[in-house]
């Protein structure tokens, strides 16, 4: 088939369309988020006619609208391509935006005026090919060319969904998907995308304090080190879900080192044990013929995972097999088999699908993901129905981690989860523990972004980084290493992480020799088998790709 | 009985009026005995094979009368009768189109008509459940049809065993909701399913996934109410009717400046000066006819010198026009076609049910252009932007043929009245200095001109705030508004 792109009916085509679309525009690009990196502008200036005979009155709406906390809808920006809509309803199989009225009057409305709750919204702020849906994190922040992008990793949760964070006069100013067909496909959920102005906090903790009273870095770590040294069971460490390949190694350095026998508590995580063999990667969905789902509601627990299902049903024809007490989002799917148990029983529940009609028959591959039913489920026992399932009828497990860096603090054997009551001293790596800081502790020393009211019983308080300025590696829960690219520069007395780690190694007396991040993963690779891939780090600075392919002058 | 407007009773080309003005023929009773009805469902249930029917029906050259003029029985072949699972019968008796009243005509005159011909398509395609979706507006005609469906199900045609024959029939109807788009098939079936009438794209056409995703045969009320005459009396004797490509007759709806506007049973091929002047009686006295729209105001206008173009879909194709819906709309010299065409424009902008941009945006753009040449504010600019409107909104680039038939209603009247919109544009204008001034009462009336047109389009929700009040209540409202309550 040969395709005329350039014949002389193709063209005035294309240009009586742009004209249309500009008829009832409002032509407020100066002041338009989208200005700059808007396919309409580009197409106009392409293809459009060169001169306007619009100079009757627009069409003129009230706007904006705000459509959620964080997406502002202009109706009088919008073409009406009906991308959001579509995209509402076959990607994220959602039914809260639709359109209005008919005709030239048409326009894009969530489901009753009412708020959109999506965790998906996000991405039609991506998709909108005009400036009539944006954010309102974001609204009127800067122009489009003032910011720098860097290619990066979502740090909230184990999906890992590529992004690009884009940087402004040092602050984080916007996250927008960076398609990776591997894993995101290009969408992210609003949590990636909306869940960064911690970053930007004018509150930050910039110096180290000892006892409420500025510091020296020196200071603070060798008072971290009285407090904390020899302490052996009595010392507690809460880990974040974020924390990267690299702090976890250098933790286990510790760990095996002067921290022996200190009880560790990584917070956010499934505690679902490590995998045995080979786990499902997410492409791999694509091809599922049967997918069975237990104990997770994957729409919270692994958002950009819950869209490949769906697509895997609604595009390519899988099946559903839902394990779950509650009913969750894939039930909108008319097929889906939901199987609810009582929560604890999930295991027992999988044991009996191995004589399923469905899963005797798939005709192909099969996926059986496991999450841990919130902490309701018996952990060990489920992970190894699941593995007996698979084994039975031949498909292969995904283990649904949830901690951004599960599975590679697992790897690195740093994923403790020891209570943490009864401890004397307590080493509060990021957030403070979710439980609360248990009142034996005499000592405490804290390493967080922001001031909380529990960092402010610390006795020492370190500034951290956030994921905006964080060198290092994650490994998303289907085991593939990728790394954050900061796009915020570590401004002293601010320390990057492992460097921090690397002086109270050496405050306690273990000679952690490394004058840099690539050192480290070089000898993570070497210690740590699941993390080989950090021995080649890709180059800081991937090359820019071309924004138009195409000769020059058509 | 209401008085009858149009053809029935005893003549060579009345097919399907030959029984109308019978006394109750809308009674099965009547329908069975004195015309002869069902007599066509018994054969084709109970002497014929499905495959039989559908090559009856092709044999017969019948093809739809719904507007595309698409051939019915390759219509049913493409149905895979032998495919498992449901398979739908839907019959458009939306008839939205300006100037057509023929389907309400058979089913006001003889619903059982209607539903032997569903029930004989059924059949033939491997249907059990038909649909019937009827105009909004159409209280008469659809109290008929829930009294003949009523009347067929209690003699058991339809039921689990018509005529003794192990197939299930059903027929349910169901109303529309006022919008010209729900006649497009497509649109039609979303509307079916309870979703917005907005057209689908094709492929896959109906036959293969229509209503609720399964194969769907769809058929315009006249077009299936032809089928009982060409089971009863074969398709090679419906051949010896019309022309050789368009074969049988149709029913055309004439209205407008005639004398006896109705609808008419026409043989195909016969011209159009024959059903204006003669069957309809031509303009009052005193009036010359100007120009007529032959096949509903979708089809391109001819002027009153192409009357002897002839009724077959080839003759029309050849005067760049169509076939379309069989309305045919008749103006006399008394009309202003540039007004006439604005009119229809506003019809189309209203009823763009908005997917496409040249419709959606286009027909409106059109209609403020016509506003303004009828405010003597046109120019040579006005002209070439309707001529450009004309050309966005044709060749495929809408989704359905709404948009298209936007286009031909201005490319039409332009091609046979030129000279009347350039009268209009050029020479009834004012200076040009004067209509342009910012504060003139020209412009302001220009803008409550406007005003006025969209409100009566869509009343409820946006506004043109373009009138200064407007703009000034707009900017209050807005201060009132404190920044925070938003952002
Ligand atoms: C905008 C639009 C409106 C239409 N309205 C009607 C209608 O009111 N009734 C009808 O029978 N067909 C209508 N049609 C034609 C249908 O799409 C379809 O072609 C027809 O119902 C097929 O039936 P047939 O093959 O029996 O003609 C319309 C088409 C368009 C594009
Ligand atoms: S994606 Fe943007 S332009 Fe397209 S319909 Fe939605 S709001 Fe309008
Ligand atoms: S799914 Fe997880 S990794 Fe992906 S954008 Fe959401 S929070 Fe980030
Ligand atoms: S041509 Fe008009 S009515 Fe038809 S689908 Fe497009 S916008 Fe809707």
């Amino acid at each position: 088939m040969v395709v005329k792109t350039l014949s002389p009916m193709a063209v005035q085509a294309r240009a009586d369309i742009l004209e249309f679309e500009l008829v009832n525009h409002p032509l407020d690009c100066p002041v338009c988020d989208k200005g700059g990196e808007c396919p309409l502008q580009d197409f106009t200036f392409r293809h459009g006619y060169p001169t306007s005979r619009i100079d009757g009155p627009r069409l003129h709406f009230k706007k904006p609208i705000p459509l959620s906390e964080n997406i502002a809808l202009d109706r009088e920006r919008c073409v009406l391509c009906y991308r959001c809509t579509r995209y509402y309803d076959e990607v994220a199989w959602e039914q809260e935006l639709t359109v209005g009225q008919r005709g030239v009057q048409s326009f894009i409305t969530s489901q009753f005026d009412q708020p959109l709750q999506s965790i998906f919204s996000g991405n039609i702020i991506d998709l909108c090919p005009v400036g009539a849906l944006t954010s309102r994190v974001w609204r009127f922040e800067s122009r489009p060319w003032d910011m720098t992008h860097t290619e990066s990793i979502c740090s909230k949760c184990a999906v890992g969904c590529n992004v690009n964070l884009w940087q402004r006069r040092g602050q984080l100013v916007r996250v927008t998907s960076r398609e990776n067909d591997d894993i995101d496909e290009g969408w992210i959920c609003d949590r990636g995308r909306f869940d960064y102005t911690d970053v930007n906090d004018p509150s930050r903790l910039r110096t180290p304090r000892i006892n409420g009273a500025k510091a020296t870095w020196a200071d603070a770590l060798a008072t971290v080190s009285t407090g904390i040294k020899g302490k052996g069971a009595k010392l507690g460490i809460s880990l974040p879900k974020d924390i990267t390949n690299e702090e976890a190694f250098l933790f286990k350095r510790l760990l095996d080192g002067p921290l022996r026998g200190a009880r560790v508590k990584m917070h956010g995580r499934t505690a679902l044990p490590a995998p045995i063999a080979a786990t499902l990667r997410i492409k791999d969905l694509d091809a599922a013929r049967v997918i069975v789902i237990v104990a997770s509601d994957t729409e919270s627990d692994v958002p950009i995972v819950n869209l490949r299902i769906k697509k895997a049903a609604s595009k390519r024809g899988a099946r559903l097999i839902v394990i779950h007490p509650d009913g969750v989002d894939l039930d909108r799917d008319p097929n889906t088999i939901h199987i609810r148990n009582a929560p604890g029983s999930a295991a027992a529940e999988v044991r009996k699908l191995a004589s399923h009609r469905l899963l005797k028959s798939a005709g192909g591959p099969i996926a059986i993901l496991y999450g841990d039913g919130l902490g309701s489920e018996e952990m060990a026992d489920l992970a190894k129905s699941c593995r007996d399932l698979a084994d039975a009828v031949g498909g292969n497990v995904m283990p649904l981690y949830r901690a951004t860096n599960e599975r590679g603090a697992i790897e690195a054997g740093v994923a403790g989860w020891d209570p943490l009551d009864g401890i004397e001293a307590l080493l509060s790596w990021g957030p403070p523990p979710t439980a609360g800081i248990p009142t034996s502790v005499k000592f405490m020393a804290a390493w967080d972004h922001l001031p909380r009211p529990e960092n402010e019983k610390a006795d020492v308080l370190l500034p951290a980084t956030t994921f905006a300025q964080r060198q290092g590696s994650y490994t998303n829960l289907e085991g593939t290493v990728q790394f954050l690219r900061p796009p915020i520069e570590v401004v002293p007395p601010l320390k990057e992480s492992w460097e921090v780690l690397v002086e109270l190694g050496a405050a306690l007396g273990l000679t952690l020799d490394y004058a840099g991040i690539f050192a480290i993963q070089r000898d993570a690779a070497a210690a740590i088998p699941a993390l080989a891939a950090l021995a080649q780090p890709p180059s800081p600075e991937p090359a820019p790709e071309p924004v138009l392919i195409g000769p020059a002058h058509p | 009985m209401a008085e009858l407007r149009g053809s029935f009773g005893e003549a060579r080309n009345h097919l399907l009026t030959r029984w109308f003005g019978t006394e109750d023929l809308h009674r099965l009773d009547v329908y069975e005995s004195k015309a002869g009805g069902y007599t066509a469902l018994r054969k084709a249930l109970l002497d014929m094979k499905p495959a039989e029917l559908v090559n009856e029906v092709k044999t017969s050259g019948l093809r739809g009368r719904g507007g595309a003029g698409f051939a019915t029985g390759v219509k049913w072949s493409f149905i895979n009768r032998d495919a498992p699972g449901p398979k739908y019968v839907v019959v458009n008796a939306d008839e939205s189109e300006p100037g057509t009243s023929k389907d309400r005509y058979i089913m006001e005159n003889s619903p059982h008509m209607l539903l032997e011909g569903i029930m004989i398509a059924a059949y033939a395609v491997g249907a059990n459940q038909a649909w019937v979706y009827i105009r909004g507006e159409y209280d008469g005609p659809h109290r008929m049809l829930v009294e003949a469906i009523a009347e067929a199900r209690a003699k058991g045609y339809l039921g689990p065993k018509p005529m003794g024959v192990n197939y299930p029939l059903d027929i349910q109807l169901y109303r529309g909701h006022g919008a010209y788009i729900c006649g497009e098939e497509t649109a039609l079936l979303e509307s079916l399913e309870g979703k917005r009438a907005q057209p689908r794209s094709r492929p896959p056409f109906p036959a293969v996934k229509g209503a609720w995703g399964r194969p769907t045969l769809l058929n315009n009320v006249e077009t299936l109410s032809t089928v009982p005459w060409i089971i009863n009396n074969g398709g090679a004797a419906y051949v010896k009717f019309g022309t050789e490509k368009s074969p049988g007759t149709r029913l055309m709806s004439v209205s407008g400046n005639v004398r006896k506007p109705g609808v008419y049973e026409v043989e195909l091929g016969q011209t159009f000066r024959h059903v204006i002047m003669e069957l309809a009686g031509g303009p009052p006295d005193g009036r010359e006819l100007k120009v007529f729209w032959p096949g509903g105001s979708s089809a391109p206008v001819l002027p009153a010198s192409m009357l002897d173009t002839h009724t077959d879909m080839e003759a029309l194709a050849a005067a760049r026009s169509m076939g379309g819906s069989g309305g045919v709309i008749v103006m006399d010299d008394s009309h202003c076609v540039v007004k006439a065409a604005a009119r229809l424009l506003r019809f189309y902008a209203h009823e763009s049910c908005g997917k496409c941009t040249p419709c959606r945006v286009g027909s409106d753009w059109a209609v403020r252009t016509f506003d303004r040449i009828l405010a003597n504010e046109g120019s040579q600019v006005e002209l070439g932007i309707l001529e450009r409107v004309a050309d966005g909104l044709q060749n495929g680039r809408c989704l359905c043929g709404l948009g298209d038939s936007a286009g031909w209603v201005i490319d039409s009247t332009f091609r046979h009245f030129r000279e009347e919109y350039e009268d209009h544009a050029l020479r009834h204008t004012r200076a040009r200095w004067w209509s342009r001034r910012p504060s003139s009462s020209a412009s302001r009336s220009r803008s409550s001109a406007t005003t006025t047109s969209s409100t009566r389009s869509a009343p409820a929700v946006s506004a043109w705030s373009s009138s200064p009040r407007d703009r000034r209540a707009h900017r209050q409202a807005a201060r009132r508004r404190s920044p925070k309550e938003w952002w």
